[in-house]
C-alpha cells in the first residue's frame, strides 16, 4: 500500500483538461432496506484519476455501494442509511445535499444500455438541455465532443437524427457513456457496464475506460474478475455487505492479504 | 390451431362485409329510387347535393350536413377536453401517487365509472353542467340576457364535456397502462443525469408513453361518436338553424344546440313508419356516421403511428 | 500471505482442480526421478560403476520429456484458466522448478559420464576429495528431498532451511577442491584424472545451487515473497 498513500497525499493530479478529479472517501457507511442490511460499516477511499473496481459474489452489496455514491438508492422506498461519503470535502450523504446537482457531478452507466427513445443527438443533448443550454451551436459542440470521447463519433456522425434504438447494444452503451459525460461529471460510476455486451464490444468499452480515467475518477462494479484485473488500478473485494480487502489490483490478484479474498479470486468459495 | 384462427378471421370479415354491404345496398337503392335520372352518375350527384347542400333541393328530410358537422365538432371538442385531463390524471396516478390504498381506491373508482350506462352521464350532465355550471355562468357573465339562458341550457359545450366525462375512464386506464409499460430503466437513466422528477416525467416518460395516449383517444373517439342517449339531454336537437361553427367570431359557438348523426337516425326512425324509403335514408346516415368515425380514427392512428415510427419504444427491440 | 499448510480448498471447477493436481504430482514425480539420478550418479562415481552410469544417462531422457510436458501443461493452464493469486504463483513456480530440475538431471548425467571415464582409466585415488564428494552428494540429496517435501506440504520454514544449508555443500566443494589442488601439485601426471574429480565436485556444487533455487520458489509460492537475491540475514529473518 506504499503507492496508495503516496498517491493520496500527492499534490494535484494533472489531467488533460487541468481539472482535478475528486477523491471519493466512504466512512462508516451502513445501509439497510426493509428486507435486510445491505452494507455494513464500509470504510473505503478511492483514489482520484484512477479506476477502482469493486468485486464480490452476487448479493455482496457492490451495486448498492455504487448507487450510494450518487444517491440513487434514495429512489428505493424504505432505504435507510447512515455514515458519510466525501467527494473531496463535501459529504454528499448530508440531508441538505442537492441531489440533482450531485448527480451532475457523479454520473452513472447501468448494466443494460437504457437510451431514451429519442434521436442520438437528443439523447446526448438531454443532460445539457436540462442544465439550461439551449443554443444549437453549443449543443452541437457538446454532442460531437462526447461522441468522440466515447469513440462513437465516426460511426454515427451521419445519422445523429436517427433513433438511438437503432444502434447495436455495444454502440448503445457507448452512447450512454457519451450521454453521461455530456454533463461534465467528475466521477463516473459504472455498474457492470459490459455484462450485456459481446466480447469485442466489451474490450472496446474497456479501452474507453482506460481513456476516461485521465479525466474522471472511475468506479466500476464488475462480476468479471478478469475484467477487473484488466481495467482497474485498485480493487476492493466485498462480501455480505462488508469490505473485506482493498489494494492495488496487482497485489490483490497476485498476493492478497485475506484468505477470503484469495478464495474468491481463485474460485474456491463454498 | 391455425385453421381455427383462419375461421375466426373469415367469420369476422363476413360479418363486417355483410354489415357494410347491407348499408351500401340500401343507400344505393334509395339514391337510385329517389333521384331517378338518366344515368347512375347523375343520380349519385343529385343525391349528393341533396344530402350536403340541403337548400338546393326540395327536401323531404332534414338536412344531413349539419348533423355531420355537429358530430365531428362535438367529438373533436370532446377530445380536446378529455385528452389533457385524462393524461394528467394518469400521469399523477402513475408517477406521483404512491402505491397506497387510496390510490388503489381511485383506480377502482375509475374502472367502475367505465361501466356506468351512458344515459346516466346525460342526466348528470344536464344537472351539473347545464343547470349547475351553466346557470352560474349565466348569472356571472350573461345576467343581462336572463331569464333567457345562454350557457344555462343544453349546448355544444356541455355535450362535449358530458362526452368527455363519459370517456374519461377509458383514457385514464389506457394512458396509465402506457405509462406503466415505460421501463423503469428510462427513468433511472434520467435521474442519473441530474433531472428532477418533473423533468423526467415531462421529457422522458410522457414522450415514451405518447403512442398509448393516442390509443386512449382513439378509443374515446370511437365510443363517443356513437353515443346518442346522453346527448339528447345536453345539446342535440332535431333541427338547428345554424351550424355550431361559422366564419363569424368566436368561430365556435359553444352555447348553440347542434345536430348529430346518431340522433338524426333515431329521430327519423321514431317519427314515421319505417318504409323502404326511410330505411334507405337511415342507411345513408349510418354510412356517413361510420365514415365520420373512420376519418377521425384514421387521423389519430396516423398520428400515433408516425410517433411510433420515429421513436420506437424499447419493448419493441 | 501465508497459506496454512494442508488448507488447500477445492476449486469450484473440478477440471481446474484436476489440472493443478496433475502439474503438482508430475513435478514431484520429476523430482523423485532426479533424486534417484543424483544418488546413482554419485554411487557410480565413487564405485567407478559404468553400468550404473549408463542407466543414469538413459533415464535423463525421461527427465527432459517431463520438463517439456509439465511446461506445456502450465502454458495451457495460463491460457485457459487465467489463474490468480496462489494458483498463479503455483504455475509460475512450477515452470521455474522444472528448469532447475532439468538442469540437475544434466549435471547428474555429467557426473555419470565422468564415472564412465573413470571406470575405463586406471584408478587414481584422492581419498579426501572422494569423501568430500560423497558428503556433498548426501547433502544435496537430503536438501532436494527436503525441498520437494516442502513443496508438497507448502512448508515455508523447511524451504528456508534448505536455502540456508546450501552453504554446507559449498564448504564440502571448497574443501574437496583444496585437497585436489594439493594432489595435483604432487602427482603431475595424473592431473586429468584429478580434474575429473574436480568437475564432479563442481557438479554437486551446482546441484546444491539448483536445489536452493527450488526452495526459493517454494517460499515464493507460499508467501508471495521473491527471495532469490536476499542475503542470509534477510532469509533468517523470514523464518517463523
Amino acid at each position: 500500500m506504499r503507492d496508495f498513500d503516496a498517491l493520496i497525499h500527492a499534490s494535484s493530479v494533472s489531467s488533460r483538461h487541468q481539472r482535478q478529479s475528486p477523491l471519493v472517501r466512504i466512512e462508516g457507511l451502513h445501509l439497510e432496506y426493509p428486507r435486510g442490511v445491505a452494507l455494513r460499516d464500509i470504510h473505503l477511499t478511492m483514489p482520484p484519476g484512477a479506476v477502482t473496481a469493486i468485486i464480490g459474489p452476487s448479493g455482496c452489496g457492490k451495486s448498492t455501494l455504487l448507487r450510494s455514491i450518487n444517491r440513487m438508492n434514495d429512489t428505493i422506498e424504505g432505504c435507510r442509511y447512515r455514515g458519510s461519503i466525501f467527494l473531496n470535502d463535501d459529504d454528499i450523504l448530508e440531508p441538505m445535499t442537492n441531489v440533482t446537482s450531485l448527480r451532475r457531478r457523479v454520473g452513472m452507466v447501468f448494466q443494460r444500455p437504457n437510451p431514451f427513445p429519442k434521436s442520438i443527438y437528443d439523447n446526448i443533448a438531454y443532460g445539457p438541455r436540462i442544465g439550461g443550454l439551449r443554443r444549437r451551436r453549443a449543443l452541437d459542440e457538446v454532442v460531437e465532443r462526447c461522441l468522440r470521447a466515447a469513440a462513437l463519433w465516426d460511426e454515427v456522425k451521419d445519422r445523429l437524427e436517427e433513433s438511438a434504438l437503432s444502434l447495436s447494444l455495444g454502440q448503445q452503451q457507448r452512447l450512454i457513456i457519451a450521454r453521461t459525460i455530456a454533463v461534465e461529471p467528475e466521477v463516473l460510476l459504472l455498474d457492470e457496464p459490459a455484462s450485456s455486451l459481446d466480447p469485442i464490444s466489451t474490450l472496446r468499452i474497456e479501452e474507453l475506460i482506460y481513456e476516461l480515467k485521465q479525466d474522471y475518477t472511475v468506479i466500476i462494479v464488475t462480476h468479471n474478475m478478469q475484467q477487473a484485473a484488466r481495467v482497474a488500478d485498485w480493487t476492493a473485494f466485498m462480501n455480505e455487505g462488508r469490505l473485506i480487502e482493498f489494494g492495488s489490483t496487482d497485489d490483490i490478484f497476485t498476493n492478497p492479504n485475506q484468505q477470503a479474498t484469495e478464495d474468491y479470486i481463485t474460485g474456491r468459495y463454498g | 390451431m391455425v385453421w381455427l384462427s383462419a375461421w375466426c378471421v373469415s367469420f369476422s370479415l363476413i360479418v363486417f362485409v355483410t354489415f357494410i354491404g347491407t348499408l351500401v345496398y340500401l343507400s344505393a337503392t334509395w339514391v337510385l329510387e329517389f333521384y331517378a335520372a338518366e344515368s347512375v352518375v347523375d343520380s349519385v350527384i343529385m343525391a349528393f347535393r341533396a344530402v350536403f347542400f340541403p337548400d338546393s333541393a326540395a327536401a323531404d328530410f332534414p338536412p344531413m350536413l349539419p348533423a355531420i358537422v355537429g358530430t365531428s365538432v362535438v367529438v373533436v371538442l370532446m377530445s380536446v377536453i378529455v385528452a389533457p385531463l385524462g393524461i394528467i390524471v394518469a400521469v399523477y396516478l402513475s408517477e406521483y401517487a404512491g402505491e397506497t390504498w387510496y390510490t388503489e381506491l381511485v383506480r377502482i373508482g375509475v374502472q367502475n365509472l367505465a361501466g356506468v350506462p351512458s344515459v346516466i352521464f346525460g342526466v348528470f350532465g344536464l344537472a351539473f353542467f347545464v343547470y349547475g355550471v351553466g346557470g352560474s355562468l349565466d348569472v356571472w357573465l350573461y345576467a343581462d340576457r336572463l331569464p333567457s339562458p345562454t350557457y344555462g341550457a343544453p349546448g355544444l359545450l356541455w355535450a362535449a364535456t358530458t362526452l368527455a366525462l363519459l370517456t374519461l375512464p377509458t383514457v385514464i386506464v389506457v394512458a396509465e397502462e402506457g405509462l406503466y409499460r415505460v421501463p423503469e430503466s428510462l427513468r433511472e437513466g434520467s435521474y442519473a443525469l441530474g433531472a428532477t422528477r418533473a423533468e423526467t416525467v415531462l421529457r422522458v416518460v410522457i414522450p415514451a408513453a405518447a403512442p398509448s395516449f393516442f390509443t386512449g383517444i382513439i378509443l374515446a373517439v370511437a365510443r363517443a361518436a356513437g353515443e346518442v342517449a346522453p346527448l339528447m339531454l345536453v345539446g342535440v336537437v332535431r333541427f338547428a338553424p345554424e351550424l355550431p361553427v361559422s366564419t363569424t367570431a368566436p368561430f365556435v359557438h359553444l352555447e348553440q344546440k347542434f345536430m348529430h348523426l346518431g340522433f338524426y337516425i333515431f329521430d327519423i326512425s321514431s317519427h314515421a313508419v319505417i318504409g323502404e324509403g326511410r330505411l334507405g335514408l337511415l342507411a345513408v346516415a349510418s354510412l356517413l356516421l361510420v365514415a365520420v368515425i373512420l376519418v377521425l380514427n384514421i387521423a389519430a392512428i396516423v398520428l400515433r403511428n408516425s410517433l411510433r415510427r420515429r421513436y420506437q419504444t424499447i419493448e419493441e427491440l | 500471505m501465508m497459506h496454512e499448510p494442508n488448507r488447500q480448498r477445492q476449486h469450484i471447477s473440478g477440471q481446474f482442480n484436476a489440472e493443478l493436481d496433475a502439474i503438482k504430482s508430475n513435478l514431484l514425480e520429476m523430482g523423485g526421478k532426479v533424486e534417484s539420478q543424483i544418488e546413482n550418479a554419485a554411487q557410480a562415481m565413487s564405485r567407478a560403476d559404468s553400468g550404473l552410469a549408463e542407466q543414469v544417462l538413459s533415464v535423463d531422457r525421461e527427465i527432459n520429456d517431463l520438463e517439456i510436458s509439465i511446461d506445456e501443461q502450465c502454458l495451457k493452464i495460463l491460457a485457459r484458466r487465467q489463474p490468480a493469486a496462489g494458483d498463479l504463483r503455483l504455475v509460475i513456480a512450477i515452470t521455474r522448478v522444472t528448469t532447475d530440475l532439468e538442469r540437475m538431471g544434466d549435471e547428474a548425467s555429467r557426473v555419470a559420464r565422468l564415472a564412465i571415464k573413470r571406470s575405463e582409466s586406471s584408478t587414481v585415488r584422492c581419498y579426501e576429495a572422494e569423501i568430500r564428494l560423497e558428503r556433498a552428494a548426501q547433502r544435496v540429496m537430503a536438501m532436494l528431498n527436503k525441498a520437494l517435501d516442502a513443496f508438497a506440504r507448502l512448508d515455508m520454514n523447511s524451504a528456508l532451511d534448505v536455502v540456508l544449508s546450501d552453504t554446507t555443500v559449498d564448504e564440502e566443494y571448497a574443501a574437496g577442491l583444496d585437497a585436489l589442488q594439493r594432489a595435483m601439485a604432487n602427482e603431475r601426471d595424473h592431473i586429468p584424472e584429478f580434474m575429473d574429480l574436480v568437475w564432479s565436485l563442481r557438479s554437486f556444487e551446482r546441484l546444491g545451487d539448483h536445489t536452493s533455487n527450488i526452495a526459493e520458489q517454494v517460499v515464493y509460492l507460499v508467501s508471495g515473497e521473491d527471495i532469490r537475491h536476499f542475503d542470509t540475514a534477510a532469509i533468517r529473518a523470514m523464518i517463523t
